[in-house]
């Protein structure tokens, strides 16, 4: 039973930082019918943006917390940036072209795989613990930071839900993603929602990198790792549907958790990729995909 | 069946060779090996292409040639010929099981699926002892009446790939893919089995992708996981998109092109991710139709301008 519960909130750990980069994923899908695969170098720049301020500014006197919540506004800053010169210099153009905007973004995560190491160098970067501690939750035990990590992803996820579905912005946006030409029809600006969707995009993924920094080990080649879990999560969720993306990063989790824990990492990622040719087999839209 | 223009391709492959047959460097002979195995790989991608599909499981089909070849070499002792087949001919049996079930999806979902299908053969190869595991395999030696001339061999098999498939493309077959690329439905309506069409396709292209494999076990005589990541196919997409992707000229220019100014910047202790990155980046925005695109279309608007 205890086992049982450990590997829930384990799953859910890690579940809650898939969730918000394959939202990321199927938002900027929806709207603007690409696939991005530079999205995971948006979750690694914000993420060694807090590697490398957080010691600084310690170093330098302030108190963990604040240190931390500062490289989380410089990180989610840098990566927005970013983002605007992809969308503004690249994306921008190849809206609704998916081999062109796939390509461009494999150009971009070269470009970036080898900025990103020349900037921060090839080394991993350990974060000091923001909230130290552990807390036990039903006899099982899990540290005070990956709890906080777990419910400010909920906590996001839940705003972006709410967002989506009561106010104008989310509203235009699955506007948009259900069908562009008739959301224009009705007056939605569709550039602005593309730009608006990809930034939001953006944004989660940025956030999912503050929330990991400080309990994983931060290097360039971080957000390969996530991008794969994050793609295969809306595949089996299905491309553009928020529920779905949602789902399939807790299906992603918990087969990772669970084949991790009773096999090696490495046969639960086969096996990941197993169940996913089984989903397309039955389903080949992923699981909650339309259109 | 169009002109295939083959006296051209007869004089341009006879060129090639004897151009290889002159080289003693091992530095040139080995650019030489990569500019083939590359533009091998690169028709490869762009032959599926073809029916409109992005088939980022080229990098996965490279490397089950490359340990196919490796294991018939090392384990069993093959032949060289047999070997290159048999790596060819696993990459196109593997690929019509992937196919099977993974054509019924198009677009965003098999470009996906096709990524993380390297990333899982990759784990594959790191986890069995057979093979290697993470250090790979070593001693994949061609034999030794061969050694010396390996540039021409390897440039004689890609050619001959290559024009296979370039006889494929200008077939009836070639015209079912566009076909199947500028709309699935209509296909479907005059009575192809459209998933057939696809398979066989798919497979064609993977068993092309898997002699380049077998050429690059053998170019390089060891292999390990890490040579044959999703990036195989990403490069093999910047050789497509810079040398023009409407005409099979195209990789070849773009693999010629970019191996040789990949390695010269490699040579000065540039960055090969950065390089190729700016490469795919810049190609995509200002040559939308790469460097072929750029020349016949000049030729097409200076023709316009004579009538």
């Amino acid at each position: 039973m205890q086992t049982a519960i450990q590997l829930i909130l384990t799953s859910l750990q890690i579940g809650a930082v898939y969730i918000l980069f394959s939202l990321g994923l199927t938002l900027i899908f929806g709207v603007m019918r690409i696939v991005n695969f530079a999205h995971g170098h948006l979750f690694a720049v914000s993420a060694l943006v807090v590697a490398s301020t957080v010691p600084w500014l310690v170093g330098a006197g302030f108190p963990i917390l604040s240190a931390y919540l500062l490289g989380a506004v410089a990180g989610v800053a840098v990566a927005l940036a970013v983002g605007l010169v992809m969308y503004v210099g690249g994306f921008r153009f190849f809206q609704r072209d998916l081999v062109g905007s796939f390509i461009l973004s494999i150009g971009l995560v070269l470009l970036l795989d080898g900025v990103l190491l020349r900037t921060f160098g090839g080394a991993v970067r350990p974060v000091p613990d923001i909230i130290p501690g552990t807390v036990t939750v039903l006899g099982a035990a899990i540290t005070s930071q990956r709890l906080a990590l777990c419910v400010a992803a909920i906590a996001v996820t839940g705003l972006l839900y709410w967002a989506l579905t009561h106010t104008k912005l989310g509203k235009a946006l699955r506007a948009v993603s259900i069908d562009h030409e008739a959301a224009m029809l009705q007056g939605i600006p569709y550039n602005r929602m593309a730009l608006a969707g990809f930034m939001i995009a953006t944004v989660l993924a940025a956030l999912a990198g503050v929330l990991i920094a400080p309990v994983t080990i931060v290097s360039p080649a971080i957000g390969a790792d996530y991008l794969i879990k994050g793609f295969i999560a809306v595949i089996v969720g299905g491309l553009g549907s928020v529920p779905g993306a949602i789902l399939g990063g807790l299906f992603v989790a918990a087969i990772e958790t669970v084949g991790g824990f009773y096999f090696d990492p490495s046969s639960a990622t086969i096996a990941i990729f197993v169940l996913v040719i089984a989903v397309l087999l039955v389903r080949p839209k992923g699981l909650l995909g339309h259109g | 069946m169009d002109d295939l223009k083959l006296p051209y391709w007869a004089a341009g492959i006879a060129l090639v060779l004897a151009a290889t047959l002159m080289v003693r460097d091992a530095y040139i002979a080995s650019v030489i090996n990569l500019i083939a195995i590359a533009a091998l790989t690169a028709v490869s991608l762009r032959f599926v292409m073809l029916m409109g599909e992005l088939n980022f499981a080229t990098a996965a089909f490279v490397g089950i040639g490359a340990y196919t070849t490796g294991a018939a070499v090392t384990i069993l002792e093959w032949p060289f010929l047999v070997a290159i087949l048999a790596g060819g001919l696993m990459a196109g049996l593997v690929s019509i099981a992937f196919g099977y079930v993974t054509l019924r999806t198009k677009g965003p979902y098999f470009l996906l699926i096709g990524f993380a299908f390297t990333e899982a053969v990759r784990i594959l190869y790191s986890k069995s002892t057979v093979l290697g595991g993470t250090s790979g395999m070593i001693g994949i030696f061609p034999p030794v009446a061969l050694d010396a001339w390996m540039p021409t061999v390897i440039v004689g098999i890609s050619c001959i790939v290559i024009l296979a498939l370039y006889v494929l493309e200008r077939s009836d077959f070639g015209k079912i893919l566009t076909a199947i690329r500028d709309n699935e439905n209509v296909a479907r309506t005059v009575g192809l089995n459209i998933l057939l069409v696809k398979i066989a396709c798919f497979a064609a292209a993977s068993m092309a992708a898997g002699v380049a494999g077998s050429l690059h076990a053998y170019a390089n005589n060891v292999i390990s996981p890490g040579d044959f990541s999703f990036l195989v196919a990403a490069f093999a997409l910047a050789y497509v998109k810079v040398g023009g992707e409407d005409n099979i000229v195209g990789p070849l220019v773009g693999s010629v092109l970019l191996v040789i100014l990949g390695s010269y910047a490699l040579g000065l202790g540039g960055d090969e991710h950065i390089f190729y990155g700016a490469a795919i980046t810049l190609a995509v925005l200002l040559l939308p139709h790469g460097i072929t695109g750029l020349l016949s279309g000049r030729r097409g608007r200076s023709a316009a301008k004579g009538h």
